[in-house]
């Protein structure tokens, strides 16, 4: 009988040892799984959604957050600029502010507003009606088109082709005048959090609502480098031409986010991915050890009749195999449902984008996941292996016959 | 002149006890010749047990020679030891110490997979040995369904699964009443005409008394009699 077969019949005759032992491996399996998952979750998601976009470099007035720093002037001239480079393909200049939507009955939205260069690729999809002009005709007579989420649309009760009146957020000295937008299409904005009212319009129509002194500006200008052109090429090129300015890879804005805002998950993903680990360790020596120390007369015979102390070993090693092999197994599904569950309690946090997600499903999380748990149950073996190994056969013998 | 099976000079086996060392054998010198029957009687304590394991490679000597089949078994590291006791030795317990997770079937057949033998080879050998011990319509039965003397039947049958040139018994009828320890006395008589050499440690006259050679033990010292 192979030592895995041995195990497998030691584990079926203590039926309810064996389940529960199992049952811990899958409560500290899943939570592992989880924690891998979320060790790198955020980062991959974050990755992906930028890379989603479509753009693959990044040019801000400094390393401020942006939105929250001085913006970039003279915003078309130096699109126009950064055009002419041959590592660059397309180039657009975004500005970001805060909006009240206007609706009937004194409604009022709080709306997350995007000024948008003309480019061919956005940072949005449209799901109805149509997109904003590619090159917008400034009209200031006519409504600007806007584009909104389905949130503001049903809050608004808007469709494409209807009018919205947007006003910028009051300071408290000043208050603007409403403007009137027409609704060219509802879109998916890659960037809005969850349930909350996205728009976004052109950049001539958001200076003007916002009743800038200084239109041609931006807060962002966004470049997605030539086919076959690796982004950090694209990055070297803006910076010599364009020293002043603070140009980075998505890579780059990942990297830095990944070393500071999303290390605290990384941090908590380490520790308890370690006390998971523990747990499994301690659960695993436990119910091996008390097997061991219930059979010392088993394994003395065994040992009597021949078998060496490597096989004895094998065949603790084979059980650790066999509860952590199939808790771990059962620990992925579980692990893969409570971190649907946690990512979904987690993402109902406010201003997060709604395609951000904590909890990233990758295939080397089930490798990691495979071997940190093959490890502990090497590891958690050692003890009992080595408790039984040295087993003095004859006084364990001796020692059953007077007990 | 055949190679004696076991061959000890001057055995010694001393226990450090917190009290003081215990000495449980003391300059003990045998042979045992193929085909041999033997048994050895004495009080409890007196190191029949010992003498024994020592005999069957599971402990070794504090002082004094073994050789099995001309080996010094001194030389020899866990795993010689143990494939000796696997190949060559069949062990009998008073306890039997069968797997209760298997088969009187697999409990034969356990050794001899260990030694590595083909499972054709292994599922005839275990079919025979059943039979042998009267148990061939008990093969599917595990020991928890067997009665004491069918358990000892069973050990016995896992004793001989490796064709083994000796069987050490340690109050092979200790747990059995005076019918059934007759039958398992009977069955050792068999295997051993059969021509397997056999050493049983016993307390019980009437066992004793089916060996060829007899031996008394008393304080770890063998007492003068046939010893060769």
């Amino acid at each position: 009988m192979s030592p895995l077969g041995l195990a497998w019949r030691s584990l079926r005759r203590q039926p309810a040892r064996a389940v529960l032992g199992i049952a811990g491996v899958v409560a500290v399996g899943a939570l592992l799984f989880d924690m891998l998952m979320l060790s790198r979750g955020l980062f991959l998601s974050f990755r992906d959604l930028l890379e989603h976009v479509g753009y693959d470099v990044r040019v801000t007035a400094t390393e401020a957050i942006p939105g929250t720093g001085p913006v970039v002037r003279d915003a078309s001239g130096l699109a126009a600029s950064l055009r002419e480079l041959p590592e660059i393909d397309e180039v657009v200049p975004l500005r970001f502010g805060n909006a009240w939507a206007l609706g009937a009955d004194d409604l009022e939205l709080a709306v997350t507003l995007t000024g948008s260069g003309s480019s061919a690729r956005r940072t949005w999809s449209i799901v109805e009606g149509e997109n904003l002009p590619r090159s917008a005709s400034d009209d200031p007579a006519a409504p600007a088109p806007l584009v909104i989420n389905r949130i503001l649309a049903e809050r608004l009760d808007a469709a494409a082709g209807s009018a919205v009146e947007l006003q910028v957020d009051s300071d408290g000295f000043t208050a603007l005048p409403p403007l009137t937008f027409r609704v060219a299409g509802i879109a998916e904005f890659s960037f809005a959090a969850g349930g909350q009212p996205w728009a976004a319009t052109t950049l001539p129509a958001f200076s003007r609502l916002r009743g800038e002194v200084e239109p041609d500006t931006a807060d962002l200008l966004l470049v997605a480098s030539a086919p076959g052109v690796e982004s950090r090429y694209t990055v070297a090129a803006i910076r010599a031409r364009h020293p002043g300015l603070n140009a980075f890879s998505n890579a780059e804005l990942v990297g830095r986010f990944q070393d500071e805002n999303f290390a605290y998950f990384r941090h908590i993903s380490v520790v308890l991915t370690s006390v998971t680990l523990f747990f499994a360790f301690i659960l695993v020596t436990t119910l091996l050890t008390v097997s061991v120390n219930q059979r010392f007369g088993e394994i003395a015979g065994l040992r009597a009749i021949g078998f060496a102390r490597r096989r004895v070993a094998l065949d603790l090693l084979c059980e650790s195999a066999l509860l952590v092999g199939a808790g771990g197994a059962l620990s992925l599904p579980v692990g893969a449902a409570v971190a649907r569950v946690l990512d979904g309690i987690l993402r109902g946090m406010p201003g997060l984008p709604e395609r951000l997600h904590f909890f990233v499903f990758e295939p080397w999380s089930v490798v990691e996941h495979v071997v940190l748990l093959s490890l502990t149950g090497v590891l958690a073996a050692a003890y009992p292996v080595w408790l039984a190994a040295r087993l003095p056969i004859a006084a364990t013998l001796r020692d059953e016959v007077v007990g | 002149m055949s190679v004696p099976i076991v061959e000890t000079r001057g055995l010694r086996k001393v226990f450090p006890m917190p009290a003081g060392d215990v000495v449980a054998l003391d300059d003990v010198s045998l042979t045992i010749e193929p085909g041999d029957y033997l048994s050895i009687q004495g009080p409890s304590g007196c190191g029949k047990s010992t003498l024994l394991h020592i005999l069957g490679c599971v402990e070794t000597p504090s002082a004094g020679s073994l050789h099995f089949d001309g080996r010094d078994v001194a030389r020899l590291g866990d795993y010689e030891r143990s494939r000796i006791r696997l190949t060559s030795v069949g062990f009998v317990f008073q306890r039997f110490f069968l797997l209760p997770m298997l088969t009187a079937w697999e409990n034969v057949e356990l050794p001899q997979s260990e030694a590595g033998i083909p499972r054709a080879e292994r599922r005839d050998r275990t079919a025979e040995l059943l039979e042998y011990v009267g148990l061939a319509d008990r093969a599917d039965h595990r020991p928890s369904q067997l009665s004491g003397g069918e358990m000892q039947r069973v050990a016995i049958a896992r004793a001989l699964a490796n064709r083994p040139r000796l069987v050490l018994a340690d109050e092979p009828t200790g747990e059995l009443d005076e019918s059934t320890g007759g039958q398992i006395a009977g069955l050792l008589d068999r295997v051993n005409a059969d021509g397997t050499a056999m050493v049983v440690v016993t307390h019980d006259p009437a066992l004793a008394g089916r060996a060829r050679r007899h031996l008394g033990m008393r304080s770890g010292r063998l007492l003068p009699g046939d010893r060769r």
